[in-house]
Formats: structure tokens, sequence, C-alpha cells
């Protein structure tokens, strides 16, 4: 799966769940709606659609759009 | 107040206050990103003992420390206070960085006000620029929200809030919707 589609499926989970539309930009600094009960309803989504499981210390470093797709391509590459 | 209520969940646990805690709120509302939209508390250590003695005085507040159940852990506060005629406010809600609480500890609490403490309706006011806790709120799927004008004092500045509001007839549907996502939660972090 290359990075793109990776992208491409995180802002559509984005888009699902925020019900607004994110960009490759989005992260929880910027985009006040995705809160901490939006984060988690996020992280199970991106763990359903990519089959990764994700630590409670890797929870909070996800928070941007770049910071999932980075981690989602380590963990197949590993 | 002093009280004795222990509510438990899954994977956190609300438990009174005690004077032992006085450090560990400090360093909380201390903390320069965490105390953003709260009064800073005055006097150091003691001075946070003081406002305890004086809480433990004030009937129909219970102030409570978030734990984790596996450890003991300390992971923030939260309170329900200010209780009249069946309706009582939930705030001083402050989680340390990185803590997975949120979802569960105001679970805890709405279980607290509805079951144990029998309210009617409880409402939780934040700062208006406080964005991201009023979209917590927001994602709870509270309905009732309104905006109180200059309602805070923080920092000599007048400041708005926004109010939710959740009845006891709302209770059903948000304890669905919190309960499961703080399952869900709690057997992630079992399972690390």
């Amino acid at each position: 799966m290359s990075r793109d589609q990776v992208q491409s499926e995180i802002l559509a989970i984005l888009n699902a769940v925020l019900k607004r539309e994110a960009t490759p930009d989005s992260s929880r600094k910027n985009l006040p709606q995705w809160d901490s009960l939006k984060h988690v309803e996020i992280i199970f989504a991106v763990e359903d659609a990519f089959g990764v499981q994700f630590s409670e210390e890797e929870l909070f470093e996800l928070d941007s759009v770049e910071n999932i797709a980075a981690s989602i391509i380590a963990k197949h590459a590993a | 107040m002093r009280h004795e209520l222990v509510i438990e969940g899954a994977a956190f646990r609300l438990r009174p206050v005690g004077d032992d805690d006085a450090a560990f709120i400090l360093g909380l509302r201390n903390d320069p990103e965490l105390g953003r939209f709260l009064h800073p508390t005055q006097g150091g250590l003691a001075g946070q003992q003081a406002w305890l003695d004086s809480y433990y005085a004030r009937p129909g507040d219970y102030y409570f420390v978030v734990e984790r159940r596996n450890n003991g852990a300390a992971e923030g506060v939260v309170s329900i206070y200010d209780i009249k005629a069946e309706r009582g406010e939930w705030g001083r809600w402050i989680l340390q960085a990185k803590s997975p609480a949120a979802i569960e500890s105001a679970w805890l609490t709405y279980r607290c006000a509805f079951e144990t403490l029998g309210l009617e309706s409880v409402y939780c006011r934040t700062v208006a620029t406080n964005r991201s806790v009023v979209s917590f709120h927001d994602s709870c799927g509270i309905g009732k929200r309104r905006i109180l004008e200059r309602h805070f004092d923080l920092g000599g500045e007048k400041v708005d809030a926004v109010e939710h509001e959740v009845s006891h007839l709302d209770w059903p549907t948000l304890n669905a919707r919190l309960g499961v996502l703080a399952t869900l939660t709690a057997r992630r972090l079992q399972r690390d």
C-alpha cells in the first residue's frame, strides 16, 4: 500500500468521524473538533482499517494525519 | 465535603480526594499547559491544603481523584459540586497530559451524578476558548448547550463559557455512548 493510499484512507476516516473535511496537514492542534473522544474513535477505526494495533504510548503521538500515516507504514514494513 | 464515594470503572476509578493528594492537585493546576484555563492556586502547597480544608467543610461538594484500577496511579481530578434542587455542576476536571482517562472519567462522573447522587441534571461550564474541551462535550452528544457571556474571570479578564447540560432523561443514551468507548479503551490498556 502506497503512502498516498494510506493517507487517502486516513483522510476518509477523519472525514467520517469528524464530519468535516480533513486535509493532509490536519492535526489535533489545528482541528479542535479532533478532541480526545473523537481521537479514540479515529484510532479504533484506523486499527480496523489497516489491521494494526497501537500501544498506549503511541496513542498520543498519533496526533496528525502525517504521524498516523508514518506509523502505519512503519508497522506494515516491520 | 469529606465523602467515601468510590466509583469503579473498567480501567479507572474515582475515589475521594484526601490530604495526601494536595501536592498532586497543585502539580496539575500549576502545569502551564493544563492550567491555562484555570485560576492559579495561591500559596503553594499550604494554599492547596487550605483550599482542601475549606472544601471538606463545604456540603454538596464531591471532589475525586481519577486513578488507575490496576496500580492506583493518580491521573487526574474531577468534581461534582454546587448541588441545588437535584441539579449540580461537574468540573475541576484536569487530567495529566497523555492520560487516556478522559472518556472513562467523564462517564464515571455522570454515573456518580445520576446513579449514586440521584441528580435530575448535571451541567458543565467550559471556557469558550478551550475549544478541545468544548468539542469533547459536543462529541458526547449533549444537545442542551448555551453560551454564558462573560461568565468566568480569568486573569482579570471576563470570558465567555459554554454550558452543556445533561438531564437524567438523556443519561441512558449518554451512558451507552461513553460506556462503549470507555470499555473499548480499557481493553486496549489491559492489552498493553
